[in-house]
């Protein structure tokens, strides 16, 4: 399957909420009782129950309020630090741009949760699983639209092939950039690009977004430098004992300790370090 | 002539006919608490490193089950040989870290012979305290190993409660640790087990006694030093 995008147009969004049920109910997640955060808010975070939630930001400006609305959910990156982390090869990227999370193989360790730059990812402590936004990639790889998607009624939600869902980003974006100079695409060049890409009306910090989300240089390190370097060390250790015996045999050092041994015994460990007797 | 002084601590004999003692009940408990707990959590520890050693986890019932023994063995580690600096009698114990750290000309020039003897050769080098050059450097892999594996292992543990900037560092500072200590490891068991002119330090941690021969051979400060101790009390 080709690459695939949602486009998430901001500009466009009402904050009626109805992706958040569509996906629950698609993806059978009870719901849970959720919280006023901010005036409009309801949803603090990511559950293992919510894969998705509205974010609403009140911006005040020139005596005037910006109301900034957001669909929060797993941006499904070209270069996930989750599937990077994951010690137990649960987390795939398929073609289509989607990342997923192999329940079978998960072992809820938490490695993913903590290295996602977006906090996307929770385990379930009792099942000790990890659950993210699947995108619907069960619903898309049978031609269905996301289950978000479906739902979204003023549009603000469209997929389609990349290519051509990010053209129609960019031409939309010029348009909004009218009304909105602060406007930019989120997600084009973030993470090697992202499946989820927004259209925001303000800067992405203003979202609580990361302005420049990578991944984390700690697991960079530890994966590509520590893991690798560190393998040959103990090899090297290993190699150096079996080396370290075989010098040993060759030198005859097995034997003469032996008789060093009996020396010790019947001599009162008198005799000389080394050499054969 | 050995007039005992401190009954309480010395119930072995320091210097018998032919054996020093080396090692003290509470030192060679501690040895072999972590070195057990330190194979146990080795084990279970690659189980979550990779998928390669993750089947082998059926052996203790699981990778969740390992997961479980992983935290369990790791505080049963920490708080035995913690307390062992603290309770019984811990002088040994803190005679061990001070001298760790008194690393002096005639350890490194030990050092630099090392790589010699461990191939079987005999390199030159001044006579040793009761811990020589490479011991001193294996000391200090274990213990600043164990430091940064406990206090990365507590972030991970507890991750939640720590600033993801924090736990995300914590898993290389842990996986490190675990290198330096396994490459130590391997080569601790070499020199104790295999190298025939090393093993015979062995029995200073089974029984506690090392032989009049190999304390004069290979700790010949340490062992003059005792000899003055005993002759002198």
């Amino acid at each position: 399957m080709t690459r695939k995008m949602v486009f998430v147009d901001t500009s466009k969004c009402t904050g009626c909420q109805a992706c958040s049920v569509a996906c629950k109910e698609w993806n059978e997640l009870p719901a849970e009782k959720t919280k006023l955060i901010t005036s409009y808010q309801t949803q603090k975070d990511f559950t293992i129950k919510t894969w998705t939630y509205m974010t609403f930001i009140e911006k005040y400006e020139n005596q005037k309020m910006n109301w900034l609305m957001r669909k929060a959910q797993c941006f499904h990156c070209a270069d996930p630090a989750c599937l990077k982390a994951c010690p137990s090869d649960a987390i795939a990227k398929t073609d289509s741009g989607y990342v997923v999370i192999d329940q079978d193989k998960c072992i809820g360790c938490g490695y993913c949760v903590v290295n996602c730059p977006f906090g996307v990812p929770k385990v379930d402590q009792v099942k000790k699983k990890s659950y993210k936004c699947t995108g619907c990639i069960d619903r898309v790889e049978n031609n269905l639209l996301p289950a978000c998607v479906h739902t979204c009624q003023p549009g603000a939600l469209g997929f389609g092939e990349r290519g051509a869902m990010l053209a129609e980003a960019k031409k939309r974006l010029a348009e909004v950039q009218k009304t909105h100079p602060k406007a930019q695409l989120y997600g084009e060049k973030e993470m090697g690009g992202t499946t989820f890409l927004y259209l925001l009306l303000d800067r992405p910090e203003v979202y609580g977004l990361p302005v420049n989300p990578t991944i984390p240089l700690s697991l960079t390190l530890w994966k590509d430098v520590i893991r690798p370097v560190g393998g040959i060390a103990v090899g090297g250790a290993a190699a150096a004992v079996v080396i370290g015996v075989f010098a040993n045999l060759l030198r005859g050092n097995y034997r003469s300790s032996e008789d060093q041994e009996e020396n010790a015994s019947t001599n009162h460990a008198d005799s000389k370090k080394g050499g054969k007797k | 002539m050995a007039v005992k002084m401190q009954t309480k601590n010395q119930i072995q004999k320091p210097i018998g006919q032919n054996r020093v003692l080396r090692f003290t009940k509470g030192e060679r408990l501690s040895h072999w608490v972590h070195a057990i707990a330190f194979f146990v959590l080795l084990f279970t520890g690659l189980g979550v490193l990779s998928t390669f050693f993750q089947p082998a986890m059926v052996v203790v019932g699981g990778i969740q089950v390992a997961r479980l023994i992983h935290r369990g063995v790791a505080v049963l580690f920490v708080v035995v040989v913690g307390l062992m600096f603290f309770v019984g009698n811990p002088r040994y114990h803190w005679e061990w870290l001070r001298s760790v750290f008194k690393f002096s000309r005639a350890d490194l020039q030990h050092v630099t012979a090392f790589p010699k003897e461990f191939f079987g050769g005999h390199g030159t080098y001044p006579p040793q305290d009761k811990y020589n050059g490479g011991e001193k450097i294996n000391s200090m892999i274990t213990i600043f190993g164990s430091v940064f594996i406990t206090l990365s292992g507590i972030v991970m543990w507890f991750a939640p409660s720590f600033p993801p900037g924090l736990v995300r560092w914590a898993y290389p500072v842990h996986d490190l640790s675990m290198i330096m200590m396994t490459a130590a490891a391997i080569g601790h068991m070499y020199l104790g087990l295999l190298r025939p002119d090393s093993r015979a330090a062995l029995p200073g941690m089974i029984n506690g006694y090392v032989t009049t021969k190999y304390a004069r051979e290979h700790h010949a400060k340490w062992y003059d030093r005792m000899k003055d101790d005993q002759n002198n009390s």
